[in-house]
C-alpha cells in the first residue's frame, strides 16, 4: 500500500505539481499585477508576490476606457470561424494522403510542406497588397482570410496522423458493405478521430485568438480591432507601458477561454474512453 | 517589376470590376465627390488627453466648420513604421499619418509636397527651427510639417545628487561620471539604456559620440568616419560610465525599462522623454518633487542631443489632396496647433518660434530645457545628410550596439572595426 | 454501387461512364478533394512567397521602385556577421526549446494519461500559456525577468549565492537567450503535452493488456507499445514546433528585440527590423528567405514520410 501511494506522488503528484507551478506561476503574477495599484506596483520595499491594496482599477478602466470587450467580441469570432475553416481544408487535405495512393500526392504533400517555408514577416507585406485589392481592408474577413494560412497546414498534418491510427479494416469493411469513400470518411473515420480534431482545433483557436502581425497590418480601427492588437495600441504608449490594464486584459483574454477548453476535453475524451474503439 | 505590375493591373481590372459592379447595386461609392471623410493616422500618445483631443476636439470642430469627418487611428509607437510602411506600400489607408525620424526622405514620392502651406504656417508662427528642416525638407521639398520634438534629456533624482554633493546637473560627462560613482557606492546607480529599445537608447549615445567630435559619416554622406580617435573616447568612457555607475541589466534594456527602474527608485539618472516626470506626477507626487530635467552633458567637442520630431505628412494616395493640406493647414494655424500642443503640456516641443514663451512651458518650467535642447538636437547619422543607409544603420543598432559590446567586455577596436565594417556595406549599397 | 445491368443498356444505350463510380475513383476523389485548400493556399501563401522571391533579388527600398540586383541581397548577408550571428542564435534557440518541449512534453502527457480527480480542470489550466495571448504574457515575463522584482533573484541573494541584484536575465547575453528560451518552452510545453496525450488515448487500451499478460514491464509497455504507435504524433508536433520556433517573432521582439547586442536576434527579427525599420525590402526579404534552406530540409524529410500511406 505504501509502496503504491509514494509511487503514486513521484508519477503523478509530483510532476504534476510542479508542471503546475512553472505553468501558472507567471499567471499568479500576472493576476498580482492586475489588482496593485501603481504606487504598490513600482514599490521595491514590500513583497511583490502578495497585493497589499487590492484594486480592481484596472479592471475599471479596461473595460469602460477601451475597447475591450469589442476587441474580445472580434477575437472570438475570427478564432472560430477560422477554425472552422482550416479543420474543414485540413480534413480535405489529410484524408487523401492519409489512405489513398493518388497521382501527385507527392507534389501536394510537398505544397502544403511549402507553405510553412514562407515565414510571416515575408508575407505579410504582400499578403497586405492583396487584401487591399480586395478592398477587405479594416474588415474581420482580412484576418479570417488569412488566417487559415498558418493553420491549414498543421491542422492537416495533425489530421493526417491521426487517420493513419484508425484501423484500414474499419475502412475496407465500410468499403465492402458499400459505402462510398465520403461516406466511409464521414461515418467511420471522422468519429474515431475526434481527439484529434480537439488537438487541431485547439491548435488552431489558439493560434488564432494569439495572432498578432496580420491583425496588426489588417485591422486598424480600433472598432475591429483583435485582443492583443489592440490592448498594445491602446496600452503601451511609447515607453509608458499600462501594466496593470495590461495584465487584466491578459487575464481576461485567456481565463474564459480555458474555462471552455476545459469541457471540449472532457467531452471528446470521455467519448472515446467509453468503447468505441474497442471491437 | 513590369511582371508583378502587369499582373497586378489584371487582378485590378478583375477587382475594380467586381467593386464596380456591387458599387452599383449598393450605392454611392464614398469618395467619387468631394471627400466626406479624412483619415489621421497617428502614434498613441502617451498621455492620453492628448489623442482625445483630436478626437473630441479638434476633429468635431473641423467638422463642424467644413463638414468633412475626420478620423483618428491610433497604432502604438512601436508599430507606426509598419503602418506607414504597408499604406505606403499598397499606395492606400489613411490620408495623412504622424512620422518621425527621416520617414520623410524614406516615403518621399509617396508624401505630397507640402512646401507652400509650410511657408505660410512658418510666416504665421514665428518661423521654424532650423533643425526642424533637417528632417523634412528633401530635394528642397518640403514632405512634411514638422509638429513638435520628443526630446531626450537627462532625467535626474535632485534629492540623491543633493546628497552626493552636487546641487546642479553635471556639466561635462566626466562630472557626470564622477557623480555616477560616489551614487552608485550610496546605493543609486545609474541606468541608461543599452538595448534594442527605439529611443531612450539613440537619445543619450549618438549625442555621446557627437560631444567626442566623433561621427559615423562626414557631411559628404559618403566618407565612412567611425574609425576615428574621437570615437575610441567616446567609447572608452561609456565603457567606464557603464561599468562604474550602472546596473548590469542595462544592456538588455528596451525603452521601457529605465521608465520602471526610475520609477521603483532603483536608479538616479537616465536618459528619457518627459515621460518620467509625468509618470511621477500622475503616481508619485512625492517622487515628483525630486525629479528633474536637464540637457545632455558638454563633450570635449560640444553638447548635443537627439533630434527626434513628429511630423504630419500627406500619402499621395490620399482622393483629395487638397481638403488634405486644407486640414493639415488648419490644424497647424496658431488656435489648433497651440491648443493641441497644450493639452500635451510640452511633450512635444514645438518647432515654430511663436511657441517658445507659451503658456504651457510655465506650467512645467522644469521642462523647458526640453526647449532649450532643440538648437543642439541632430538625427542620427549627422552630420551626413538624409539617406536610406541613415535609416538602415539605426535599424541595425550599428552605433548602440558598438557601445553596447564595449561595455559588455569587447575591446574598443574591435567594436569600432566591427561598426565600420557595418556602414562600410550599408553606405556603399546606398 | 452495383454494376448497370446489361438489359437496360440494350434498350436504352445507357453510357457506359457513371459519374458516381468516377468520383470515387482513388484519384479523383483525391483531387477533388485537396483542390479547394490547394487554390486557397496557393493564392494567399504561393503568390506572396514568389512575390518574396522576387523583392529577395531586388534593391528595393520602401515606396520606391526596385532595381534587380540579382543575388547581391544574399552576397551581402553572407558578408554581414550579424547575419552569421542570427543564424547562430536561431539554430541554438529552436534546437534547445523544441527538445525541452518535446522531453517535457512526452513526460508530461504520460503523467497526465493517468486516471486521477479533476483531470479536466488540470488540462485546462496546464494550457493556459499557449492560449495566453503571446504579446501579454511576454510582458508579464519582462517584469518578472526584471532582476529588482525577480522572486528568483531575491531568493539568490537573499541566500547568498549572489550578490545584489543578482542576474540579469535579460542584460547578459548569455541568460538572455536562456531567458527566452524559457519563456518559450513555458508558451510551447503545455501544447506539446495536450497533442501527445490525445495520441496516447488513441492507443488501444487492449494493447497495453496484452502486453502485461505477455509480461513486459511499465518501461517494456512504454517502449514497445506506446513509443512505436505514438511516434507519428511525436514526429509531426516536433517538426511543427521546429518550424514555429525557428521563424519565432512576437517573443524576441517584446523581450529583447535582438538585444543585448544582436545576441538574441533570429531570422525574423533582423528581417523584420531590416525591412520595417530599414525601409530595405528587398534585403528584408532576403533575409527572410535565408530561412528557406535548413527548413525545406526538415520539411522534405517530412514530406517522404508521409507520402507512402502506412497500414
Amino acid at each position: 500500500m505504501t509502496v503504491d501511494r509514494s509511487s503514486r506522488l513521484l508519477k503523478l503528484w509530483v510532476p504534476l505539481g510542479v508542471s503546475l507551478f512553472f505553468a501558472l506561476f507567471p499567471f499568479y503574477w500576472m493576476a498580482v499585477t492586475s489588482l496593485k495599484s501603481n504606487q504598490e506596483l513600482y514599490s521595491r520595499k514590500v513583497m511583490p508576490l502578495i497585493v497589499h491594496q487590492p484594486t480592481l482599477k484596472h479592471y475599471v478602466d479596461l473595460i469602460t476606457e477601451t475597447n475591450f470587450l469589442e476587441w474580445t467580441w472580434n477575437t472570438f469570432l475570427v478564432a472560430i470561424t477560422s477554425t472552422a475553416i482550416s479543420l474543414l481544408f485540413g480534413a480535405m487535405l489529410a484524408y487523401p494522403l492519409a489512405r489513398i495512393r493518388f497521382a501527385g500526392a507527392a507534389l501536394v504533400s510537398f505544397a502544403i510542406a511549402a507553405t510553412y517555408l514562407v515565414p510571416q514577416p515575408l508575407l505579410f507585406v504582400p499578403l497586405a497588397d492583396i487584401i487591399n485589392k480586395l478592398g477587405l481592408g479594416d474588415t474581420l474577413t482580412s484576418v479570417i482570410l488569412t488566417y487559415p494560412t498558418l493553420l491549414v497546414p498543421f491542422c492537416a498534418w495533425l489530421l493526417m496522423g491521426y487517420f493513419r491510427t484508425v484501423p484500414a479494416e474499419l475502412e475496407d469493411a465500410a468499403r465492402i458493405d458499400g459505402a462510398g469513400r465520403l461516406q466511409t470518411l464521414i461515418k467511420i473515420v471522422l468519429p474515431l478521430c475526434g481527439p484529434g480534431f480537439i488537438s487541431a482545433g485547439i491548435f488552431a483557436f489558439t493560434l488564432a485568438q494569439n495572432e498578432f502581425l496580420y491583425a496588426l497590418i489588417f485591422l486598424t480601427k480600433t472598432e475591429v480591432r483583435t485582443v492583443p492588437v489592440g490592448a498594445v495600441a491602446e496600452l503601451v504608449r511609447g515607453d509608458v507601458f499600462y501594466w496593470g490594464q495590461l495584465m487584466a486584459a491578459a487575464l481576461l483574454g485567456s481565463i474564459p477561454v480555458a474555462i471552455i477548453y476545459s469541457f471540449f476535453v472532457e467531452h471528446y475524451v470521455a467519448g472515446l474512453t467509453a468503447g468505441s474503439v474497442k471491437g | 517589376m513590369a511582371r508583378i505590375v502587369r499582373a497586378q493591373s489584371r487582378r485590378d481590372v478583375l477587382k475594380t470590376g467586381a467593386v464596380a459592379g456591387l458599387g452599383t447595386l449598393l450605392g454611392p461609392v464614398a469618395g467619387q465627390a468631394a471627400p466626406k471623410s479624412l483619415t489621421m493616422m497617428h502614434e498613441s500618445s502617451f498621455i492620453p488627453p492628448y489623442d482625445a483631443y483630436f478626437k473630441n476636439d479638434l476633429a468635431r470642430a473641423y467638422e463642424k466648420a467644413t463638414g468633412i469627418k475626420v478620423n483618428y487611428e491610433v497604432v502604438s509607437v512601436g508599430s507606426l513604421l509598419t503602418r506607414v510602411t504597408t499604406a505606403a506600400e499598397n499606395s492606400t489607408g489613411p490620408d495623412l499619418t504622424a512620422i518621425g525620424f527621416n520617414w520623410a526622405y524614406l516615403f518621399d514620392d509617396k508624401f505630397v509636397d507640402v512646401t507652400d502651406i509650410a511657408a505660410e504656417i512658418g510666416k504665421e508662427s514665428g518661423g521654424w527651427y532650423e533643425t526642424a528642416q533637417e528632417a523634412v525638407v528633401v530635394n528642397g521639398k518640403w514632405k512634411a510639417i514638422p509638429f513638435g520634438n520628443i526630446g531626450q534629456l537627462m532625467n535626474w533624482r535632485t534629492d540623491w545628487f543633493k546628497q552626493a554633493g552636487y546641487e546642479k546637473f553635471p556639466e561635462t560627462w566626466d562630472e557626470l561620471l564622477e557623480a555616477g560613482i560616489k551614487l552608485k557606492k550610496a546605493g543609486h546607480p545609474f541606468g541608461f539604456e543599452l538595448g534594442h529599445g527605439f529611443g531612450d537608447n539613440h537619445g543619450w549615445l549618438y549625442p555621446l559620440l557627437w560631444s567626442y567630435g566623433a561621427r559615423e559619416v562626414e557631411a559628404d554622406g559618403k566618407t565612412i568616419a567611425i574609425d576615428s580617435d574621437e570615437t575610441a573616447r567616446a567609447v572608452d568612457y561609456c565603457r567606464r560610465l557603464y561599468k562604474e555607475t550602472m546596473l548590469e541589466d542595462c544592456l538588455g534594456w528596451t525603452d521601457v525599462n529605465n521608465n520602471k527602474a526610475f520609477l521603483s527608485e532603483q536608479i538616479s539618472c537616465t536618459n528619457n522623454a518627459e515621460s518620467i516626470l509625468w509618470a511621477a506626477k500622475k503616481d508619485f507626487p512625492d517622487m515628483a518633487k525630486v525629479i528633474d530635467q536637464s540637457e545632455n552633458p558638454k563633450g570635449p567637442k560640444g553638447r548635443f542631443h537627439m533630434l527626434n520630431p513628429l511630423c504630419h505628412s500627406i500619402f499621395t494616395h490620399t482622393e483629395d489632396k487638397k481638403a488634405a493640406k486644407d486640414f493639415l493647414r488648419w490644424l497647424m494655424a496658431p488656435k489648433q496647433c497651440g491648443a493641441w500642443l497644450d493639452i500635451a503640456v510640452s511633450y512635444y516641443q514645438p518647432f515654430l518660434h511663436a511657441y517658445d514663451d507659451a503658456p504651457f512651458w510655465k506650467v512645467e518650467p522644469r521642462n523647458l530645457p526640453y526647449r532649450d535642447a532643440l538648437k543642439t538636437s541632430h538625427l542620427p547619422g549627422w552630420p551626413a545628410p538624409l539617406s536610406r543607409a541613415q535609416s538602415e544603420s539605426v535599424a541595425k543598432y550599428v552605433v548602440v550596439d558598438m557601445f553596447a559590446k564595449a561595455c559588455s567586455g569587447k575591446s574598443t577596436k574591435e567594436v569600432i572595426a566591427d561598426a565600420k565594417a557595418q556602414l562600410t556595406q550599408i553606405y556603399k549599397a546606398a | 454501387m452495383t454494376a448497370p445491368s446489361l438489359a437496360p443498356a440494350l434498350v436504352h444505350r445507357r453510357p457506359a461512364f457513371s459519374f458516381g463510380r468516377w468520383l470515387e475513383r482513388g484519384g479523383v476523389f483525391s483531387w477533388l478533394m485537396v483542390l479547394p485548400p490547394i487554390a486557397f493556399l496557393a493564392a494567399l501563401v504561393g503568390y506572396p512567397f514568389f512575390y518574396g522571391i522576387w523583392l529577395s533579388l531586388q534593391n528595393r527600398p520602401v515606396a520606391k521602385a526596385g532595381v534587380f540586383v540579382g543575388l547581391d541581397n544574399y552576397i551581402a548577408a553572407w558578408h554581414d556577421p550579424v547575419f552569421w550571428q542570427v543564424v547562430v542564435n536561431t539554430f541554438l534557440y529552436t534546437a534547445i526549446a523544441t527538445l525541452l518541449k518535446m522531453v517535457g512534453g512526452l513526460g508530461l502527457a504520460l503523467v497526465m494519461n493517468q486516471d486521477f480527480r479533476f483531470k479536466n480542470l488540470t488540462r485546462a489550466l496546464l494550457l493556459l500559456p499557449f492560449i495566453v495571448p503571446t504579446v501579454l504574457s511576454t510582458i508579464a515575463w519582462q517584469w518578472i525577468l526584471d532582476p529588482a522584482f525577480s522572486v528568483i533573484n531575491w531568493t539568490l541573494v537573499a541566500s547568498g549565492l549572489a550578490s545584489s541584484p543578482g542576474p540579469s536575465w535579460l542584460g547578459n547575453p548569455y541568460l538572455a537567450m536562456a531567458s527566452l528560451i524559457v519563456v518559450n518552452t513555458w508558451r510551447g510545453l503545455p501544447f506539446y503535452a495536450i497533442t501527445l496525450l490525445a495520441g496516447l488515448q488513441t492507443i488501444s487500451p487492449e494493447l497495453y493488456e496484452a502486453a502485461t499478460i505477455d509480461g513486459a514491464s511499465t518501461w517494456q509497455r512504454f517502449r514497445y507499445v506506446t513509443l512505436p504507435l505514438l511516434m507519428p504524433v511525436i514526429f509531426i508536433v516536433t517538426m511543427f514546433s521546429v518550424i514555429f520556433t525557428f521563424a519565432d517573432f512576437q517573443l524576441i521582439y517584446v523581450l529583447t528585440h535582438g538585444g543585448p547586442a544582436n545576441a538574441t536576434h533570429v531570422f525574423a527579427t533582423y528581417a523584420f527590423d531590416i525591412a520595417m525599420g530599414g525601409g530595405q525590402l528587398g534585403q528584408g526579404a532576403a533575409i527572410a528567405l535565408t530561412m528557406v534552406p535548413p527548413l525545406a530540409l526538415i520539411i522534405l524529410a517530412m514530406a517522404i514520410y508521409m507520402r507512402a500511406p502506412k497500414t
